[in-house]
């Protein structure tokens, strides 16, 4: 048997670690650093399935106050979003400590809004009402791309832009939650945010990625086949 | 890799404060549901705004909504949100009428710059006068901030 001299090059392979991965968010806390009627917070747990592809789900609560010169709003409320992150650098590159790439989810969102006082102005004068507190349900999609980076032994950091769509924010069409807890305001139906986390990992289980594969060997009957096809 | 991340981490942290203390926008949507009527010609049922328009509510005559005014296609008449039915004095060339609207509000949330504001469906038939008013046509009975008209009337 003849072996070609490509077939001399050893296959290349790496070791990648995956991981579970607990995280939180801090941009929530520090918006409430600067604004005290905005509390938000969030958490994640993210499972990797190769060193691809992570299995994520977040999960939050919102207490969100809101005022102006003819109405008041309050939303308090919990959230979860569901999906996948995949990592888009090569696993050479990676290594499971870093990530670049983009994740998609759905998010659920149940929340009490209320209106405990509004006024509107015409012709006739000032008319004041309220709307009263009721549970709603919201739903939206998102694609987040975002970075990761392992700064510590199993301790990492990242952020993510999140570009969301509302698919039903509850409340019907004339009552539109103002700001939905894990999507933000509600009155347009495309929203972008973004969460920077500090996460814990775990590593779980170590998996040889190959990153050149093996080349295919020729044996020199293959080779005497092909050349007589070629002759007839 | 890691300088890049602390870099963008100090950009992000930055924005966040930033946009957190920022007030809020200003409000530049139409926050008043009206009631729109075009004003038409009976014998030709072709728009025709009259040489004087004088409207006011019922009671409140000191506050002209249009005062003489010349031109005035369509005509805007606000509902009051407080009471379920309301009435308007219409001079159209000088002569008198009187347009008494049925309806029920509700609110209706503009944008988070700009509030609430109140809708309305309106009953039919609408109650009027004749005396330079021949007939009025609902063309539209849910009243809305948007531009689209409600009613038709005939002079």
């Amino acid at each position: 048997m003849l072996v070609s001299s490509a077939a001399l090059r050893a296959q290349d392979t790496v070791q990648f670690p995956l991981k579970i991965r607990a995280g939180i968010d801090v941009s929530g806390p520090v918006i409430y650093f600067t604004d005290k009627n905005n509390l938000s917070l969030e958490g994640f747990i993210s499972f990797d399935r190769n060193e691809k592809m992570a299995y994520v789900l977040e999960g939050g609560y919102l207490n969100y106050k809101y005022s102006q010169y003819n109405y008041d709003y309050t939303c308090k409320g919990i959230f979860m979003r569901a999906g996948v992150d995949f990592n888009l650098l090569k696993p050479d590159v990676s290594k499971g400590k870093y990530q670049a790439g983009v994740g998609l989810r759905y998010g659920l969102s149940i929340f009490n809004p209320e209106t405990p006082l509004f006024k509107h102005e015409n012709y006739w004068g000032t008319a004041s009402s309220a709307i009263p507190q009721k549970t709603s349900l919201g739903h939206f999609l998102e694609v987040a791309p975002g970075v990761k980076a392992e700064l510590f032994k199993n301790f990492s950091i990242g952020w993510s832009i999140r570009l969301r769509m509302l698919i039903s924010g509850g409340g019907g069409k004339d009552l539109r939650p103002i700001y939905l807890p894990g999507f933000g305001t509600g009155g347009k139906t495309v929203n972008a945010g973004f969460t920077y986390f500090l996460s814990w990992n775990i590593p779980f289980k170590t998996i040889r990625v190959i990153t050149k594969p093996e080349p295919v060997e020729e044996t020199e009957e293959e080779t005497d086949a092909l050349q007589n096809s070629t002759i007839r | 890799m890691r300088f890049i991340s602390a870099a963008i981490s100090v950009i992000i942290s930055a924005y966040l404060i930033l946009t957190a203390s920022c007030t809020p926008a200003a409000c530049f949507e139409e926050t008043n549901a009206y009631v729109k009527a075009s004003l038409n010609d009976f014998e030709t049922k072709k728009t025709k705004a009259p040489d004087s328009l004088t409207v006011y509510g019922t009671g409140m005559e000191e506050k002209k909504i249009y005062d003489g005014e010349k031109g005035v296609q369509p005509a805007l008449f606000p509902l009051n949100t407080s009471a379920e039915n309301c009435s308007f004095v219409v001079s159209i060339n000088g002569v008198n009428d009187t347009i008494t609207f049925r309806y029920r509000s509700y609110p209706h949330l503009i944008s988070k710059e700009c509030g609430y504001t109140f809708y309305h469906n309106i009953d039919t038939p609408i109650l009027y006068t004749k005396h330079t008013i021949d007939y009025i046509y609902t063309s539209q009975k849910n009243i809305t901030t948007k531009n689209v008209e409600n009613l038709i009337i005939y002079y």
